[in-house]
């Protein structure tokens, strides 16, 4: 079997989850990607990260989604990040104008512990 | 070498989400070998997976899918690219008129849905689209000349 063209990878902590997506995150993808973090998103308590470090494409799709969570976290109060863009996602984030709206993450008290 | 006029490549593909990398590759390839830059190319790929993406999601709604018919010629100044769809046209002037980008806007009235016709138009140098037996989308890009390799 070949490597999987989208994967998503999460790190679950007390007060933070952190989605690792890599690979090409197209409209093949974007069922996979919304049903995957679905429960995520709707789990306020807890801060949600998008890591894009390892996120080699995107489409009008999966900005789409990106709008679409950060449409649902904002409504609810709750907390989300995108962190590690790489620069040619981060081009097409400026050229449609979702940049604006995305804030890096504070990052869990876990985390901090993990740095020091 | 010098390219004909009449030189070019196709490739037609099921209009389905899973085919559309197929696509990019085949992009990926010829656009390499003509000679444009990595971020040109970049470019091209978000582009014409849109206009593929607009065949897979549009063109054969309550229908029998069909194909996605993707042609790249080199002439002079650039390379052209034609998607071609053989389902029901896509209402593109409609969704044309409300493609735009999300700058200058409050969050709650943000809408992706115009997206993907403005990457096209943001990432390409022209856009044309036909619909008459289904769609066409032809998008271009010039060749930016490196004067010290000619």
């Amino acid at each position: 079997m070949n490597d999987k063209k989208f994967t998503i990878q999460k790190e679950v902590m007390a007060d933070e989850v952190i989605v690792y997506l890599s690979g090409e995150l197209d409209l093949s993808a974007a069922t996979e990607m919304r049903e995957d973090l679905e429960p995520f998103v709707n789990q306020t308590n807890r801060a949600l990260t998008l890591n894009l470090k390892d996120l080699k494409y995107i489409d009008s799709t999966g900005i789409g989604i990106i709008v679409s969570i950060l449409k649902t976290r904002t409504a609810a109060g709750a907390a989300f990040g995108v962190e590690d863009i790489p620069a040619k996602i981060k081009r097409l984030f400026d050229i449609t104008g979702i940049t604006q709206y995305l804030r890096p993450s504070n990052g869990s008290a876990e985390r901090k512990e993990d740095i020091v | 070498m010098n390219l004909q006029e009449s030189q070019f490549v196709s490739v037609r593909v099921p209009a389905e989400a899973e085919f559309v990398d197929i696509v990019r590759l085949t992009l990926y390839g010829i656009a390499s070998k003509w000679g444009f830059s990595y971020e040109e190319i970049e470019d091209m790929k978000v582009a014409v997976a849109e206009a593929c993406n607009n065949a897979v999601l549009h063109a054969y709604e309550g229908m029998e899918k069909g194909f996605v018919e993707v042609k790249f010629e080199m002439n002079d100044g650039g390379i052209r690219i034609t998607v071609k769809d053989e389902g029901s046209s896509f209402d593109y002037a409609h969704k044309e008129a409300k493609a735009e980008s999300l700058h200058n806007k409050d969050l709650s009235e943000i809408n992706a849905g115009g997206l993907g016709i403005f990457m096209m138009q943001a990432l390409m140098d022209d856009v044309e689209v036909h619909t008459n037996a289904g769609t066409e989308v032809i998008l271009t890009k010039f060749l930016q000349r490196n004067e010290e390799l000619a």
